[in-house]
């Protein structure tokens, strides 16, 4: 009995130590990066301060992150970005509530690089709409790298472009995601 | 006559080009030499978002704010932008600075001590986090482009 509880404790200890296979997984520093190409322009903006977490038990994933803070090159960019097109004093946010489809087939405790879908609900400017994408998620030292690329439709999200503008904007508009999630509990 | 005019047309024209390049070449907030529109501490400032966040996001973002408060952490994990993020009198509510990632500020940061008053300068973006979220319950005051004042 003495030694089953040892043996116990010992494989306990040794596993909250090896690996980090349950919980949640979680920063506050991703990166997303928007890029938008036509002929006449092209524009990109970066936000490194995007929160988000996912949980390793049943592959929940969440992001949000703060529209104002995507910087652009051009300070009268990004102010048109805001104020005319995302009015993002009265849509200060951009959400995503998902999941990772294949979360049992990505060893968390184990290196390597892991393919699953991701699919879930966008939410921009109050409007929510379905995304899928393919998320490639590697796992090196206890610490998950995941990336996902997909493009929208600003029209989708009442983004309004004034017709004179509109040569500028791609209406399929690139968002790449790159984060660095590390293990919370 | 008619050169004075033409010389008038055409320093208007070059007066108005210049506007247009000097407009959209305008350069980004000059945290630093800019005056702050506001300075309270990072529990008035939290507590403004926490309370009412639609009213603190138009008062306050997009403005310079000095804010004072305790140390919490060091945030270095996305060398694209060092983080510190300063206490509230939430045990999961912060004021989250975000910096340039320039050596001179980073080393400004490593030499910051944890639990010291600090008092920062910068452009506040707003509440980031959602109720609705179950695993992004916690929340941060965003403030971007921050330089350290003590």
């Amino acid at each position: 009995m003495k030694k089953t509880i040892i043996y116990s404790l010992l494989f306990t200890i040794a596993t909250a130590f090896t690996t980090h296979s349950g919980g949640i997984y979680k920063t506050n520093t991703g990166n997303i990066n928007f890029y938008s190409h036509t002929p006449v322009e092209d524009i990109t903006a970066d936000n490194h301060k995007v929160k988000t977490a996912f949980s390793a038990e049943n592959g929940k994933i969440q992001f949000s992150c703060l529209i104002k803070d995507f910087e652009f090159k051009k300070a009268l960019m990004q102010e048109h970005f805001n104020e005319n097109y995302m009015e993002s004093t009265t849509y200060p946010k951009a959400t995503f509530d998902g999941t990772i489809s294949s979360i049992s087939t990505i060893d968390l405790g184990k290196d390597g690089t892991y393919t699953s879908t991701v699919v879930g609900k966008l939410t921009i400017k109050d409007v929510t709409k379905d995304v899928t994408t393919l998320g490639t998620f590697t796992v090196k030292n206890g610490l998950v790298n995941a990336k996902a690329t997909f493009n929208l439709n600003p029209y989708d999200y009442n983004v309004s472009i004034p017709k004179m503008v509109a040569p500028k904007i791609s209406d399929s508009i690139k968002i790449s995601i790159d984060i660095d999630y590390t293990h919370q509990h | 006559m008619r050169k004075i005019t033409i010389l008038s047309i055409s320093f208007i024209v070059l007066g108005i080009l210049l506007f247009v390049y000097r407009m959209f070449n305008k350069p980004h907030t000059d945290v630093l030499n800019t005056k702050a529109t506001v300075e309270m501490t990072a529990i008035e400032l939290f507590t403004y978002f926490d309370t009412n966040e639609d009213s603190a996001t138009i008062k306050y973002s997009d403005q310079i704010i000095v804010v004072s408060g305790v140390l919490h952490s060091k945030d270095l994990s996305n060398e694209l932008e060092p983080q510190i993020l300063i206490k509230t009198n939430e045990d999961d509510g912060f004021i989250r600075c975000g910096f340039k990632p320039k050596p001179e500020y980073l080393n400004n940061i490593n030499s910051l001590k944890e639990s010291s008053t600090i008092k920062v300068k910068g452009i506040c973006k707003g509440l980031n986090g959602d109720d609705d979220l179950e695993l992004l319950s916690d929340k941060d005051v965003v403030l971007s482009s921050s330089i350290l004042i003590e």
